[in-house]
């Protein structure tokens, strides 16, 4: 380990959209500089979770350290700080870019810029960082490295006369880059002799060892014998182990300013070492804070019930396990009477809360059932008062209220002009105010919309891709609260209340939204022994029904001669089948029926 | 060691493959026959593989019920059917008025055929009639018409009534691709017209890689719905019923004394020999598929003969059968289970058979209560038609309560 002078350090990220070939890359930098041998490579070394894997994201970042000699001949030491690559996660994002002095802009040789890299690269460029574009996949038939160029000069503005051509598959470009970095990247400020402040860029739990927080030391000094405090959480620690990443854990017994290393200090929960937090020292404490911290604020809710209410403690164990990596995740109790025990839970945005539900599943084996996103809707009372509600079912009734409010965000859609026409039609259809039309080239166009946050977080994103085949890329944040026409429309199942598929519409949509709720469901809710009538409500008010006609044959009859294990094996499918779906009075309903008001044929 | 009193024998071959068909089978194109001319050495080749794994078989109970099924066993030549149950007769025994079963297709045989089959020791004809419509025959991709089937079965109930025959069965396929209540009304009408003494009542499915798959795939299929099934599965039962039928088994029918002995075996939790490509055996408490593929049968007819055929087929049992496949397959029978009876075998005392019972019975409470499931002391049987006609509903809800059964309960005991 180099006991490197800030001069020779370099703290960088990489900026790119999904699937342009970041892991890839920084799998590569990791190889070239002999930091990972190349038999110990595991593909993709960064992304550590399954599910990262999986999805070719990254949600949890991470960060390597490594050596390199230069051209000069000097040794210098590289930290690459990981971002993950989704707008649920933008603010994690723009912590880790403020721990980096650069970045590297990674975009894919054929397909160009995208919504993402976009917002990340005004992330960076707002954190003073050093841009080094990249154009990964040249070795691709399809790469067009100026077209890209002249595409990032003319939609980011940045200069790319020193842009890198690269394949991360192949190794072409490699040294360049690191070349690059050492020559480009600006070296961290040497304020080893100011009072410690490090940033927190992220953390995780360890069940052994407490949470495991990564952080760049930005001034002062951090020893393995000192007692930290936290400045947001106002919690003190002494530290049991700092190191660095190589990219295993390696222990030191001291780091300084520009540095990034880690630390265990036995800390119980993510929560109390959020991302963004600063640590200093609890005996020479700094007087203010890095700028920056903001608490986690999820912005989309839902209902989480065990199929098996037997799983309840199982659900509410896996929730607090889970809450110690992931500090953004929020929950409370809920219980419903069609449901029974369960959690209404809160996360960043439509991805994070299919990462959890999915974890919840596949780590700690439990049958959920989870209920269509909501957002928090602002209830205006007629005594004066007003009310937070994240849960459809518990909005308070019309005569009681004087006005709802619902959350919006400027929408960015980036698109390949073609789709204007289709995009602008979805975008009008979800209730979105039409504010601007950029061209970013002469056939990309940027189109910003003011639009409910509700509208966004049902199936808009896939419905957008779908209308593009892939080509169109979002980008969204909160800008406050509207006030709006809106009802709660109710379901009622069997002439019982089902409150999770209660949802809360614009009042000029909720005839068409119920009408195609009680189709839908009478699609997904499978046939039972009786007939079951379907309603949609607004108040007492039916608005639209249906029924399911009772089952009146299910047999296996086909000739099989002795072989019965062929009739086992479909009745054991069809036990499973019923095994995942939730009983809401009698009816047996499915997984797939909770989230019917995604699906509706509109 | 006991050893199965039944035997099954598949006969692979068929002149073609009907729509819906996903049986193993071989096909040898319109002209073929067993004894001679196209098709006969791959008939005849086929033939002395069979007789090989029979011979590896253990000697021991005479056989009680034999079974030809197919494919279609009548492709072949009466002398042929003969060596065959010889091969058997020599290696088991049979028992005094054992159940001979032939499978025939119409079309496929003359009456000097039928003849000598029963020469060759076959007591029990099962006529693969199918259809009555010409119109649906040949949409459903069979080979013969309404006319053979009539030849046929003036021929069986000829041989029947002069006492030749013990008894005959006319299997029949409903919920066919355009079918209307009316004309299955009328088919059911010359079924009881005919009068054979058992009748077998498929319902059609559709299959991986048939003829009728693909067609569904492509929206060519005009299946009835499942109202329109339900009203033909229950005008199937209380006609046949009114004719003096008694539905022993989901799908099969019978005049008194005339229920398929060898059927029954399936249902019962008996054992059974199975021999041939594709045919299913259940011996020593373990079920075992052959190769469905003739290149692969007889790779494994090798392997048996240099190995031995324990270890494929199971040898000594060393615990009841699974008490699970007990319930699943005793509910499909008319008389249905005695419960207390199994759980006893399994080995439950009678604190843990009332307990467990009592959760089961919870769990089908409103079955018993709309009178699908009847519950009589001891023994426990599906109503005919509501309770049967839904019984995939009721099996489920009994795998559910057995899946949630203390570990122990579930595991076999040893004997």
């Amino acid at each position: 380990m180099t006991d490197a002078p800030a001069s020779r350090l370099r703290n960088f990220c990489i900026i790119a959209h999904i699937d342009h070939g970041k892991s890839t890359l920084a799998d590569r930098l990791l190889q070239d500089t002999d930091t990972v041998a190349s038999r110990d490579m595991q593909d993709q070394f960064l992304d550590n979770m399954d599910l990262e894997r999986e999805r070719g994201i990254t949600i949890k970042l991470q960060a390597a350290r490594m050596n390199y000699k230069a051209l000069d001949g000097k040794d210098y030491v590289l930290n690459l700080i990981d971002t993950p690559g989704h707008v649920d996660f933008s603010y994690e994002v723009s912590r880790s870019l403020q721990a980096c002095e650069g970045a590297l802009l990674v975009v894919d040789a054929s397909q160009g810029v995208e919504a993402q890299t976009l917002a990340n690269v005004y992330l960076a460029l707002e954190n003073d960082l050093e841009i080094i574009p990249v154009l990964n996949k040249v070795d691709l038939p399809g790469s067009d490295p100026e077209r890209i160029k002249n595409e990032i000069e003319s939609i980011i503005g940045l200069d790319t006369s020193k842009a890198i051509e690269c394949s991360a598959k192949t190794g072409l470009g490699i040294p360049e880059i690191l070349q690059a970095v050492v020559d480009r990247v600006p070296a961290p400020e040497d304020l080893v002799d100011n009072l410690t402040k490090a940033l927190i860029f992220d953390s995780y739990y360890d069940p052994y060892r407490g949470v495991i927080v990564y952080f760049r030391i930005i001034s002062g000094t951090i020893t393995h014998r000192d007692k930290v405090l936290l400045m947001a959480s106002k919690k003190s620690y002494d530290i049991d182990e700092i190191g660095v990443m190589a990219p295993e854990q390696k222990k030191v017994e001291e780091l300084h300013a520009g540095e990034v290393g880690y630390l265990a200090a036995s800390i119980k929960a993510v929560a109390d070492a959020r991302v963004g937090d600063t640590i200093t020292l609890f005996n020479a404490p700094a007087e203010e804070p890095l700028p920056g911290y903001t608490e986690a604020k999820p912005m989309v809710f839902c209902g989480l019930f065990p199929t098996d209410a037997d799983q309840y403690p199982d659900l509410r164990e896996s929730l607090e396990k889970l809450q110690l990596s992931d500090a953004a995740l929020k929950y409370e109790p809920e219980t419903s009477s069609a449901m029974g025990f369960g959690f209404r839970c809160g996360f960043l945005g439509l991805l994070h809360m299919e990462i959890v539900q999915e974890r919840l599943e596949r780590e700690y084996d439990l049958d959920l059932i989870v209920t269509a996103p909501s957002v928090i809707y602002k209830v205006n009372m007629l005594d004066g008062k007003a009310l937070m509600v994240d849960n459809p079912a518990t909005l308070p009734d019309p005569q009681k209220r004087d006005s709802l409010e619902e959350p919006y965000v400027r929408l960015e859609i980036y698109t390949p002009n073609d789709y204007n026409g289709t995009l602008m039609g979805l975008c009008q259809d979800r209730r979105g105010d039409f504010v601007d039309m950029k061209y970013m080239t002469t056939n990309r166009v940027t189109l910003v919309y003011e639009i409910p946050l509700a509208e966004v977080v049902t199936n808009f994103f896939d419905e957008m891709k779908s209308r593009t085949k892939g080509y169109a890329s979002m980008e969204y944040h909160l800008i406050g609260y509207r006030r709006n026409d809106l009802v709660r429309l109710d379901v009622l199942i069997n002439s019982e209340k089902a409150d999770p598929l209660t949802t809360i519409v614009h009042r000029e949509k909720a005839y068409g939204v119920g009408r195609a709720l009680v189709e839908k469901l009478k699609e997904l809710i499978p046939k039972q022994q009786f007939k079951i009538p379907l309603q949609a409500s607004i108040g007492s008010r039916v608005i639209a029904s249906e029924s399911i006609s009772a089952l009146r044959k299910d047999v296996l009859a086909k000739c099989y001669g002795g072989d019965i294990s062929r009739k086992k094996k479909l009745l054991k499918k069809q036990a499973k089948g019923k095994k995942r779906m939730k009983s809401m009075g009698k009816v047996d309903v499915p997984q797939e029926a909770f989230m019917a008001v995604l699906k509706l044929n509109k | 060691m006991n050893y199965p009193r039944s035997a099954y024998v598949h006969i692979p071959f068929c002149h073609r493959r009907c729509f819906y068909c996903d049986f193993p089978v071989v096909i040898l194109g319109d002209k073929a026959r067993g004894d001679y001319g196209p098709g006969s050495r791959t008939v005849q080749s086929y033939l002395k593989l069979l007789f090989r794994e029979i011979s590896l078989a253990s000697k021991g109970t005479p056989l009680a019920t034999i079974y030809i099924g197919g494919g279609t066993p009548s492709l072949l030549a009466p002398y042929q059917v003969a060596d065959l149950l010889n091969h058997l007769n020599n290696q088991f025994g049979f028992q005094d008025g054992a159940e001979v079963s032939f499978e025939i297709d119409p079309a496929s045989f003359n009456r000097e055929e039928l003849m000598g089959y029963i020469e060759a020791g076959v007591n029990r004809f099962s006529l693969g009639a199918q259809s009555f419509d010409n119109v649906m025959l040949s949409k459903i991709g069979r080979r013969h018409e309404f006319n053979h089937l009539i030849d046929s079965f003036n021929w069986i109930n000829e041989f029947f009534l002069e006492g030749k025959l013990c008894s005959w069965s006319l299997d029949l396929i409903q919920n066919l691709p355009n079918q209307d209540i009316e004309a299955w009304k009328s088919q059911l009408e010359k079924v009881i017209d005919i009068a054979p003494p058992h009748v077998s009542i498929y319902d059609l499915s559709i299959e991986n890689g048939t003829v009728f798959e693909w067609m569904q795939n492509r929206g060519e299929l005009d299946l009835p719905d499942s109202d329109l099934s339900a009203d033909i599965a229950i005008l199937t039962s209380s006609m046949l019923k009114e004719a003096g039928f008694s539905r022993y088994e989901i799908s099969n029918f019978a005049l008194p004394g005339h229920t398929s002995r060898h059927n029954r075996v399936y249902w019962s939790g008996s054992e059974w020999w199975g021999f041939g490509q594709g045919a299913t055996s259940f011996i020593g408490g373990k079920r075992f598929s052959r190769p469905r593929k003739s290149a692969e049968y007889k790779q494994w007819v090798k392997k048996q003969e240099v190995e031995g055929s324990e270890a494929s087929l199971g040898s000594k049992r060393n615990s009841p059968i699974d008490l699970e496949d007990m319930l699943l397959t005793g509910l499909r029978r008319r008389e249905g289970i005695n419960f207390w009876q199994l759980a006893n075998d399994w080995g439950w005392d009678k604190k843990q058979t009332h307990i467990f019972l009592n959760q089961l019975l919870i769990r089908w409470d409103d079955f018993i209560k709309g009178g699908l499931v009847k519950n009589y002391g001891e023994r426990i049987c599906l109503s005919d038609p509501e309770g049967m006609n839904l019984s995939n509903q009721i099996l489920v809800e009994m795998i559910l309560w057995w899946e949630s059964l203390p570990k122990d309960a579930v595991e076999p005991p040893i004997l």
